[in-house]
C-alpha cells in the first residue's frame, strides 16, 4: 500500500495556536460580567456535617452566592458519566452532608472576584461529626469497619468482586516444576495534567422574565470546559439539572492534558453551573494545582497476590492471582479499572489454567479514577516482574521466556477476541536486536564507583476501546466545499496529543487531497456529531475509522459528480492529490471543478456521515531499559530506554513517538519517585503540590529510542491503525524493576522504589548474605 | 483580597526607616521568588512588603585578590552563577546557584534573599558557610557584621533586629591549594528541594596536610551546621581514606535531621555521611 498524507509527520494543524499562544483553553474564556468561584474543602477524611453557617460569606461585599448541601439538588449519580456503563459507580451528590475524603467540596462560592471568593470561604463555618477514618485498604476490609457510603454491594466494597477462572487451577499447579507466588503493591501516582482542572458556565434565562424559577423552557446552560468527554458532560449536568440536552451546551477546544482523568465530574462543573443559574451571571470555577490533587483523581493504588507455575523448559502452567484496588471515597471507575486490570492478567503470558479475582475498595483517601493504563499498569507491573523472577530461577534470559510465553494470533484476549497478529513476539524480537540482548545485558559495563548497572525488559499489551465494559460509538461527518476543500466534524476532544492532525491526515489519504485542505471542526456538542470521548486509546482507531468511512462515503458521492460531468462510470474513476482522473486515460477534473458551479448549476453540497461501533483491538509493546543504581544513596537513574510499540499502522510517527516518550517519563515518575501520599491515621493529603510530589523532568529524562511496527495491522481500525495512548506508561515499570534486579540483585515488588527502599533492601541482603 | 501596605525605599536610611516603623512585620522583597509563592499560598502573613530594587548600588559584586569577593543584597542567582571569579574561588556556591530552582527563578532570585529566607535546606547556605562568609547588615545609620554561620538562629529566623538590612556578603579569597565542593542530593537533576546538603573548603599544605577545613550541612538541622568535629579530625592530619571516612562519620553524628515527606531522618543521617565523604574525595582530587 503507498499513501500520500498517513505515515508522514505532517505539521499539526494547532501548531500555530500552541506556539503563538493564541490557541484557547477554557481557563482563557472571559465572558462579560463573570464571577469567579471557590470552593471550601473538607480538612476531615470522614464526618457527617452537623452545620453549615454561611451567612459571614454571604454578608463579604463581593460575595454573589454561596452554595451548600442545603441548597443544591440532592441527586445521586456517577462520577464518571458513561452511559449505563457497568464501569462506573454511581454513589455521588453534588454536595453531601458528609464528606468521605480530606479535601472533599462542601460548599462554593462565587464573586466579583478569585480573591473575594477566596476570602468568603474563610468566612463559612462548618461544624463536623467525625467519623472513623479508613484510609487504606487493611482498615476499609476489617471486620465491622463503618460503612462509608450506603449504596453499593456492601462491606465498603465498590461492587461485587471480579471473578475470573480458565482451565483447571489445582492441575496447573500439580504439572508445575517451579511455583512462584509474591506480593505486590502500587502507589498512588496522579496524572498532574498541566492544565488544571476549570470550567466557565454561563445559564441564561431568555425565556419570560417572570416565569415561574421551575420553568427552564427558555433556558440555555453554556458550559466551557477542560473535558474528555464534551458528551458525557453535557448528559449528566442534563439529567442532574433537569435540562433537555438542547439546552445543554458544552464546548471543549484546547485542552492541557487529561490523562483518562477528565472523564469524570468533579463537583466543581455542578457548582459552577449553579451558581450562574442562581446568579444570573457566567462564572468560572478554576481548580488550583493544589486542587487538582485534593479533589482530581490518581491512579488506585493496588496490591496484588500473585502465584504461577512453570515447567522446567519455561512453560507456563498457572496463574493465580487477588487483586485489591484502593478506590478512595468514590467509586470513579472502580468497577471499570478492577475489570480490565484484573482480566488483563488472563493474557500477555498464555496460560490455560487462570484463577483471578479483583475487588474495589472505598476507602476515605482521594477518589482515584481513570488514568492512562486502567488497571493494567498495576496488574501487567506484578506479571512481568514474576516473569523476570521465573526466568532468574529457571536460568532462562528473561526476553526469551517472555517471547515463548508471548501471547499470539488466536489466542483469547482479555476482551474474549482472538489476538491478531504476533504483535508481542515482534516487539521483543526487535527490541533485542536493537539493543544486542541478550549480550548487552549479560555483560554490563563494569561498576562505576558505587554506581551498578543493570538492563531490564517489561512488556505490555493494550486494547483500543473500552469494549466490551463500554459499547462505544465513533462518528464522524465530512463536509466537501465546492473549492475542494473539506471540513471533518468531530465529537473526539483533543487532548493536546495530535488526535486532530491524525484525523484529518485520515480524511485527507481517504479523499484523495492534500492534507492541508482538511480542517477540523470539534468540541462543540451543538454542532459536532455525539461521540463518547477521548479515552481508551481509541481515538485514531475508532475515530480515525469513523472519519474515514465519513470521508468514503463523501467520495462516493463526489465521484459520482465527477462521473456524471465526464460521461464516464464512477468507477472509472480515481482520485488523488486533488485530481479525479479517469484510469488509464488524462482525462481529468479537480475536486473543485467537480463540485462547482457549471452550466447555470449550484454548486453540490457533499456531505458524508458515518457511524462507527468498534470491538476491540490490541497494541503491544517491549521496553528495554538500562539503569544506575547508586548503592550508597539508592538513587536509581535510568540512562537509557529502547521502546518497541506494535500499532498496527502508523499514520503521525513524530506524534506518535511523542505518545511513546510522554508515556516512559509519566512511567519512570511512577517507578521511581511519584506517590501522592495520604497519612495512613487522619487521611490527610502529605504533599498536594509540585514541591514534594515528584515528577521527573525534561533534565530527569534519558535518551528514548522509539521503534514503532506495522506488522499486526487490525482490521478494524483505520488501514490497520491501533491506539498507542495508553501503552507506552505500562512497560517500562517492570522494565526499570528487571534492571535494577539485574543491576544489584534486589527484587522489588513495588512502586515507587524511593532511594531508602534500595538502601534497605541492600542491607537486608547484606545481612541474608552474613 | 490579601490587602498590605507597600513602601518602595529609595535610600538605605528610608528602607531602614520603614523596616523600624512596621517592627518585625514587614518582609522584604527583593527577587521575589520565594516570598510572592508564601503570599499567594497563604503561607505567610504579610502586613507591609518593602521593595528594596529601588535602592541605588546594592547590586555591586566585586572581586579583589587581596580582600575577596563581596556582592549586594540584589545580586542574583544567575549572577554568581555565571561569574568568573566565583567559579575560580568559589566552586561551590557556583555549584549551589546552578542548582537553585531553575534558570527562570535564578535571574530573579538573589543569593542574599535565600540567606534571608533562613530555609535550612536553602542551596546557597552551605557552600557561603564552608568559604567563611561575612554578612554586613545596616540599620541606615550604622553597619555591623558577622559570620554568616552565626546568622541563622531557626527555620526562617536570623540575627536581623528591626530596622536592619542586609546590605551585602563578603567571602575571603581562599588560600591556595584549597579545594571546594557543593553537593546537593535530591531527587531529581533540577527544580528540586536539597534533601541534604554539603559544602567543604579544604586546604593542603605542600606535603598534603590539611591545615584548614570547613565542612557545612543543609536541610539536616532547623539551620545550616558546621560539622566541626569532622574539621577538626582532619586539620593537622594528612587526609587519607580512613581519616576521611572518620570525618564524614562525624558529621553524620553532628546532624540533626527531621523526618518529613521528602525523606526519613535515618536517610538523611546516612546521606551526610556518604555526601560528605564524597565531597571531600572531590575536593581533594582538585588539587594538584
Amino acid at each position: 500500500m503507498s499513501f500520500d498524507v498517513i505515515g508522514r509527520s505532517v505539521k499539526r494543524n494547532d501548531v500555530v495556536e500552541k506556539i503563538t499562544g493564541s490557541a484557547r483553553y477554557a481557563g482563557d474564556v472571559r465572558l462579560p460580567g463573570m464571577l469567579y468561584a471557590r470552593t471550601l474543602r473538607s480538612n476531615m477524611a470522614h464526618a457527617t456535617i452537623r452545620s453549615i453557617d454561611t451567612s459571614r460569606a454571604l454578608a463579604l461585599p463581593g460575595v454573589k452566592a454561596v452554595l451548600t448541601h442545603e441548597n443544591v439538588p440532592r441527586v445521586l449519580h456517577y462520577g464518571s458519566p458513561h452511559p449505563r456503563s457497568a464501569s462506573l459507580a454511581q454513589d455521588q451528590y453534588i454536595l453531601d452532608n458528609k464528606v468521605r475524603y480530606w479535601g472533599e467540596c462542601v460548599a462554593a462560592v462565587a464573586a466579583i472576584s478569585e480573591e473575594i471568593a477566596e476570602e468568603a470561604l474563610e468566612l463559612i463555618d462548618v461544624v463536623y461529626d467525625p467519623l472513623p477514618v479508613m484510609a487504606t485498604i487493611e482498615a476499609a476490609l476489617a471486620a465491622g469497619a463503618t460503612p462509608i457510603h450506603d449504596v453499593g454491594p456492601g462491606g465498603n466494597l465498590v461492587a461485587p468482586p471480579i471473578k475470573v477462572r480458565r482451565g483447571d487451577i489445582e492441575r496447573g499447579f500439580a504439572e508445575a516444576d517451579l511455583v512462584i507466588e509474591g506480593e505486590y503493591e502500587g502507589g498512588r501516582p496522579t496524572p498532574a495534567y498541566m492544565e488544571p482542572n476549570v470550567c466557565v458556565c454561563h445559564w441564561e434565562h431568555t425565556g419570560e422574565h417572570n416565569s415561574a424559577a421551575s420553568d427552564r423552557s427558555g433556558d440555555k446552560l453554556t458550559v466551557h470546559i477542560s473535558t474528555q468527554t464534551a458528551f458525557m458532560v453535557r448528559g449528566i449536568l442534563a439529567e442532574v439539572l433537569g435540562l433537555p440536552l438542547n439546552q445543554v451546551r458544552v464546548i471543549v477546544d484546547h485542552m492541557g492534558g487529561g490523562f483518562g482523568a477528565k472523564q469524570d465530574l468533579f463537583q466543581s462543573e455542578f457548582l459552577c453551573a449553579l451558581l450562574s443559574r442562581e446568579t444570573r451571571r457566567p462564572v468560572m470555577l478554576e481548580y488550583t494545582r493544589k486542587e487538582t490533587f485534593l479533589g482530581g483523581r490518581s491512579r488506585h493504588p493496588v496490591k496484588i497476590w500473585l502465584k504461577q507455575g512453570f515447567k522446567r523448559d519455561g512453560t507456563l502452567t498457572a496463574r493465580q492471582a487477588r487483586v485489591v484496588f484502593n478506590s478512595g471515597a468514590y467509586g470513579s471507575h472502580g468497577p471499570g479499572v478492577t475489570a480490565v486490570g484484573t482480566t488483563a492478567m488472563t493474557s500477555l503470558y498464555r496460560c490455560e489454567n487462570i484463577e483471578l479475582e479483583g475487588m474495589c475498595v472505598y476507602t476515605n483517601a482521594p477518589i482515584a479514577g481513570a488514568f492512562r493504563g486502567y488497571g493494567v499498569v498495576q496488574t501487567y507491573y506484578a506479571l512481568d516482574i514474576q516473569m523476570d523472577e521465573a526466568a532468574e530461577q529457571l536460568g532462562i534470559d528473561p526476553a526469551l521466556l517472555k517471547r515463548k510465553n508471548a501471547v499470539r494470533a488466536g489466542d483469547l484476549a482479555p476482551s474474549g477476541h482472538p489476538l491478531v497478529g504476533h504483535g508481542l513476539e515482534d516487539c521483543i524480537d526487535r527490541g533485542m536486536q536493537e539493543v544486542n540482548w541478550p549480550k548487552t545485558r549479560t555483560h554490563q559495563r563494569s561498576s562505576d564507583g558505587a554506581r551498578r548497572f543493570g538492563w531490564g525488559i517489561g512488556c505490555e499489551m493494550h486494547g483500543s476501546s473500552a469494549y466490551p465494559g463500554i459499547k462505544e460509538q465513533g462518528n464522524a461527518i465530512v463536509k466537501l466545499n465546492e473549492d475542494g476543500t473539506a471540513v471533518l466534524l468531530t465529537g473526539t476532544a483533543g487532548l493536546g496529543t495530535g488526535a486532530h492532525t491524525a484525523l484529518a491526515q485520515i480524511v485527507a489519504e481517504e479523499l484523495g487531497i492534500p492534507f492541508e485542505r482538511v480542517s477540523v471542526m470539534h468540541g462543540d456538542t451543538d454542532t459536532v456529531p455525539w461521540d463518547i470521548g477521548a479515552f481508551a486509546s481509541h481515538t485514531t482507531y475508532m475515530g480515525g475509522r469513523a472519519a474515514q468511512m465519513a470521508a468514503t462515503e463523501v467520495k462516493r458521492q463526489l465521484l459520482e459528480r465527477a462521473a456524471e460531468k465526464l460521461e464516464v462510470a464512477a468507477e472509472e474513476l480515481e482520485l488523488r492529490k486533488g485530481i479525479i482522473s479517469v484510469r488509464g486515460t488524462d482525462i481529468h477534473l479537480s475536486v473543485a471543478e467537480a463540485l462547482g458551479v457549471a452550466r447555470g448549476q449550484p454548486a453540490a453540497h457533499l456531505v458524508g456521515s458515518a457511524t462507527y461501533t468498534p470491538t476491540k483491538s490490541y497494541s503491544f509493546g517491549a521496553h528495554f531499559a538500562e539503569v544506575a543504581v547508586d548503592v550508597e544513596t539508592g538513587h536509581i537513574e535510568v540512562l537509557q530506554v529502547t521502546p518497541v510499540h506494535e500499532v498496527g499502522r502508523v499514520i503521525h510517527p513524530l506524534a506518535a513517538a511523542g505518545q511513546v516518550e510522554g508515556g516512559i517519563q509519566q512511567g519512570i515518575g511512577h517507578t521511581l519517585s511519584e506517590n501522592y501520599e495520604i497519612d495512613p491515621v487522619t487521611g490527610k493529603s502529605l504533599n498536594a503540590g509540585f514541591v514534594d510530589y515528584k515528577m521527573p523532568l525534561s533534565m530527569d529524562m534519558p535518551p528514548i529510542h522509539t521503534i514503532l511496527l506495522e506488522t499486526a495491522p487490525d482490521p478494524g481500525g483505520p488501514w490497520g491503525a491501533k491506539g498507542i495512548g495508553e501503552d507506552p506508561i505500562i512497560a517500562i515499570g517492570p522494565a526499570i524493576a528487571n534492571a535494577v534486579h539485574n543491576a544489584i540483585g534486589v527484587r522489588f515488588r513495588h512502586y515507587p522504589i524511593t532511594p531508602e527502599d534500595v538502601l534497605n533492601a541492600l542491607r537486608a541482603q547484606k545481612t541474608e548474605v552474613a | 483580597m490579601i490587602r498590605f501596605d507597600y513602601e518602595e525605599p529609595r535610600t538605605l536610611a528610608e528602607a531602614s526607616a520603614v523596616l523600624k516603623a512596621h517592627a518585625g512585620r514587614a518582609s522584604v522583597l527583593a527577587g521575589g521568588t520565594d516570598l510572592l509563592v508564601e503570599i499567594k499560598e497563604h503561607l505567610r502573613r504579610v502586613h507591609c512588603v518593602v521593595n528594596i530594587k529601588r535602592i541605588p548600588g546594592l547590586d555591586a559584586v566585586t572581586f579583589d585578590a587581596a580582600t575577596g569577593l563581596r556582592f549586594g543584597a540584589l545580586t542574583t542567582a544567575r549572577r554568581i552563577e555565571l561569574d568568573a571569579d566565583v567559579a575560580r574561588h568559589h566552586p561551590g556556591l557556583r555549584q549551589a546557584t546552578r542548582e537553585l530552582g531553575s534558570i527562570q527563578v535564578r535571574h530573579r532570585a538573589t543569593v542574599v534573599g535565600n540567606v534571608c529566607r533562613a530555609s535550612p535546606s536553602a542551596d546557597t547556605l552551605p557552600p557561603l558557610i564552608a568559604d567563611g562568609a561575612v554578612i554586613e547588615i545596616g540599620n541606615g545609620t550604622s553597619t555591623r557584621e558577622m559570620l554568616l554561620e552565626d546568622f541563622f538562629t531557626g527555620p526562617g529566623k536570623t540575627a536581623l533586629q528591626p530596622g536592619e538590612l542586609v546590605l551585602a556578603i563578603r567571602l575571603p579569597p581562599a588560600p591556595a591549594r584549597t579545594g571546594r565542593i557543593y553537593i546537593k542530593h535530591g531527587r531529581r537533576r533540577a527544580m528540586e528541594l536539597a534533601t541534604v546538603g554539603v559544602a567543604v573548603s579544604i586546604t593542603l599544605d605542600e606535603a598534603r596536610i590539611c591545615t584548614k577545613a570547613r565542612i557545612a550541612l543543609g536541610a539536616v538541622a532547623a539551620t545550616p551546621i558546621r560539622a566541626r568535629d569532622s574539621e577538626a579530625a582532619l586539620e593537622g592530619r594528612v587526609v587519607d581514606a580512613t581519616i576521611i571516612a572518620h570525618a564524614a562519620d562525624l558529621a553524620m553524628a553532628a546532624s540533626r535531621p527531621i523526618s518529613n515527606v521528602r525523606a526519613s531522618a535515618a536517610y538523611r543521617r546516612e546521606m551526610v555521611s556518604v555526601l560528605t565523604r564524597r565531597a571531600l574525595e572531590q575536593a581533594l582530587a582538585t588539587i594538584p
